[in-house]
């Protein structure tokens, strides 16, 4: 009989453990608007798991915390109710533009997920404007692929790559 | 002649008002950020949220997220619509509540004619002539309610507190969303209210034909649902009457108001 090295063995556990190396690639786009007074949306980009519960904040892009509650889904699903989390992620509102956002599958405590169901969503809201919410249900699964979600009012097409 | 004409002018305006459904309107339910405001517009209307008359703002009380009651910081009587403004510092779920004492009155009748005096059984036994007959007291109460959450949201102002007809908000307020089920309980003196009529209406009404108004009864556990098709700002009504016998009354009445919104999924 021939002995499994040990190496294979550990590869065999990784393979089916949640520990695998995730890496994805999340394209949001700002869209250039035309209007007489323009301001930059605020935007929530987030992961939930199949329970609708948030995992992963990836990226927050805001000015004043009194108009925060107005990205209605994420302030409903994590800003209202984790300040810490929304003032470790926040970032300053960006112009219309592509933005490429780095994930590594890991949740907002830096632990790696389990395989499952996903959906990533983005929401902007903007200053006399209106208010887009994308979503797209993914999962992860050792597999690399991608998706996209239609553009938006606020938002252009969205595409997320798992590598 | 003038004083019987007066006292008749005054008993059909006061029940002009009464007909009207008592609502408040708090400028914002979400709020985020430290150290706000808000500002509430109270008043008796027939129409859903279209103002008609000012009613006192001095019954308007804010229960903050700790369970403190405290009267508005600022507030004006306006012919149309009142307006009261407090600061909310704490962070949590406050309540707004206009409502007042229960009110008694005391219908008798005296050579054929009905009369009615604001008394309860007690103080009408010495204020009622002789010659009264058929006499009954009934006891009224009527609140209007409405739920603002700053940051996150807790339960302890909206806890039930066990008096009077009140509403017992399964569902916090701070997660109404369309598509989404809400749940609220009704109680009288802490148990469930079975069987309560309630009528819902959305926001809006002058400006379509069909009101849409939606009709719910309290089950027998006193639960109410309703799965809204809009984002909006609603108001619920809610009222009962029973013949409960009490020291002070023969039967008695409440009814609440509550103004709620209904946030986009």
């Amino acid at each position: 009989m021939r002995r499994i090295p040990q190496s294979c063995i550990a590869i065999a556990l990784l393979a089916c453990s949640p520990l695998q190396a995730v890496e994805a690639e999340i394209n949001v786009y700002i869209p250039q608007i035309e209007t007489a007074q323009y301001y930059r949306p605020y935007v929530a980009v987030w992961i939930e798991n199949a329970e609708q519960e948030p995992v992963k904040l990836v990226a927050l892009w805001r000015k004043e915390p009194d108009w925060l509650k107005d990205i209605r889904r994420f302030w409903r699903k994590l800003g209202r109710s984790d300040a810490a989390l929304v003032d470790a992620m926040t970032g300053a509102t960006r112009s219309p533009g592509q933005y490429r956002l780095h994930w590594q599958g890991k949740d907002d405590n830096g632990q790696a997920l389990p395989e499952g169901k996903y959906t990533l969503y983005v929401e902007a809201s903007r200053e006399q404007g209106g208010r887009s919410l994308q979503k797209i249900a993914f999962e992860l699964n050792g597999k690399p692929y991608q998706l996209r979600a239609a553009a938006l009012e606020e938002l252009g097409e969205l595409v997320l790559t798992i590598k | 002649m003038k004083k019987l004409l007066l006292a008749a002018i005054f008993t059909l305006s006061s029940q002009s008002v009464l007909a009207h459904t008592l609502w408040v309107m708090p400028s914002h339910f979400v709020l985020s950020g430290e150290d706000t405001w808000i500002s509430v517009d109270v008043s008796a209307a027939n129409m859903t949220f279209v103002a008609d008359k000012g009613v006192s703002p001095d019954s308007l009380r804010i229960i903050f997220p700790d369970g403190q009651s405290q009267p508005f910081a600022q507030h004006y009587q306006g012919k149309r619509k009142s307006q009261a403004d407090h600061q909310l510092v704490a962070e949590g779920t406050y309540l707004i509540e206009n409502g007042g004492a229960p009110r008694y009155f005391t219908l008798f009748e005296v050579n054929g004619e009905r009369k009615r005096i604001m008394a309860d059984k007690k103080a009408a036994s010495s204020e009622l002539p002789k010659e009264a007959t058929k006499i009954t007291t009934s006891r009224s109460q009527s609140k209007a309610l409405a739920v603002v959450t700053v940051n996150a949201p807790n339960r302890t102002a909206i806890t039930p507190k066990g008096e009077g007809f009140e509403v017992n908000f399964v569902t916090h307020p701070a997660d109404y969303v369309a598509e989404d089920t809400i749940q609220w309980q009704l109680l009288v003196e802490g148990k469930p209210a079975a069987g309560v009529k309630v009528e819902l209406s959305r926001e809006g009404e002058l400006y379509r034909n069909n009101a849409a108004r939606i009709a719910l009864e309290s089950d027998a556990e006193g639960k109410l649902q309703f799965t809204p098709e809009y984002a909006g700002r609603y108001l619920l009504e809610a009222s009962y009457q029973a013949n409960t016998v009490t020291a002070l009354a023969d039967n008695e009445r409440a009814s609440l108001t509550l103004t709620f919104e209904v946030g986009v999924p």
